[in-house]
């Protein structure tokens, strides 16, 4: 069985590299969310092995959406990785707070990314 | 990885380069505007947001596509933006040759 992954993002381009990356490298399957209350619904009702979440988004933004997936048993427990162009130190301390598996930045390299993920969330 | 998936993505790259080309060429008018409006005194706050956002989202992708330089450009501009209008009103020389340098990048990588 392949693996599952929900990316959450609002811009087009990110979202449609990574999708195309992780599938074409990494044959998982995936499903993709515009925005944190569409990827709340998408969680729940696809429960994707792992959730690639962008922390800069209008309206619902990363960390609201990431505290509210932990806030329902159905996607309580899937791991969540930030995604972030932010890359200065106070930025990154936002984070530390929030119980997520990595903070990755952007950009990302499209021909590494599943590796990258596959080596944090400890895939084969 | 192998290399017919390699061949497969750098195409799908290529394809998506081409797709979001008018997208990352208007983030760049947006910074430029901003930048002439803050040098001419006469920027909005609306304006100011469009530009920093804009910056922001080439920040996260020009990198993705290769273009690493556009990426720590684009992440200047960010940061400058963010400042604040005095600060990029100060740096708006800066910002315009920001602007220059991303779209010359794009041109040329078509």
């Amino acid at each position: 069985m392949p693996h599952r992954i929900l990316i959450i993002d609002d811009e087009d381009d990110i979202r449609e590299i990574a999708a195309m990356s992780l599938e074409t490298v990494a044959g998982w399957e995936v499903m993709v969310a515009n925005s944190g209350a569409q990827g709340l619904t998408r969680a729940s009702t696809y429960k994707p092995d792992a959730i690639l979440l962008d922390v800069m988004m209008p309206g619902m933004d990363g960390p609201t959406t990431f505290r509210e997936l932990r806030k329902n048993p159905a996607t309580e427990k899937i791991p969540v990785l930030l995604l972030t162009a932010k890359v200065q130190a106070s930025d990154q301390r936002r984070f530390a707070d929030l119980d997520v598996a990595a903070v990755l930045v952007k950009p990302f390299d499209p021909l590494t990314l599943s590796r990258q993920i596959a080596e944090i969330l400890g895939w084969d | 990885m192998e290399e017919g998936s390699r061949s497969a993505l750098e195409q799908a790259i290529r394809r998506m380069w081409d797709q979001f080309l008018p997208e990352l060429k208007e983030r760049v008018a947006l910074i430029e505007r901003a930048a002439r409006a803050l040098g001419a005194g006469n920027c909005t706050p609306e304006t100011l947001k469009d530009a920093y956002l804009a910056a922001h989202k080439l920040a996260g992708v020009l990198g993705t596509f290769g273009l690493m330089e556009g990426t720590e450009l684009a992440r200047e501009a960010e940061n400058l933006y963010e400042a604040g209008v005095e600060r990029a009103a100060a740096a708006s020389a800066r910002l315009l040759a920001i602007a220059a340098r991303l779209r010359q990048m794009i041109d040329e990588q078509r």
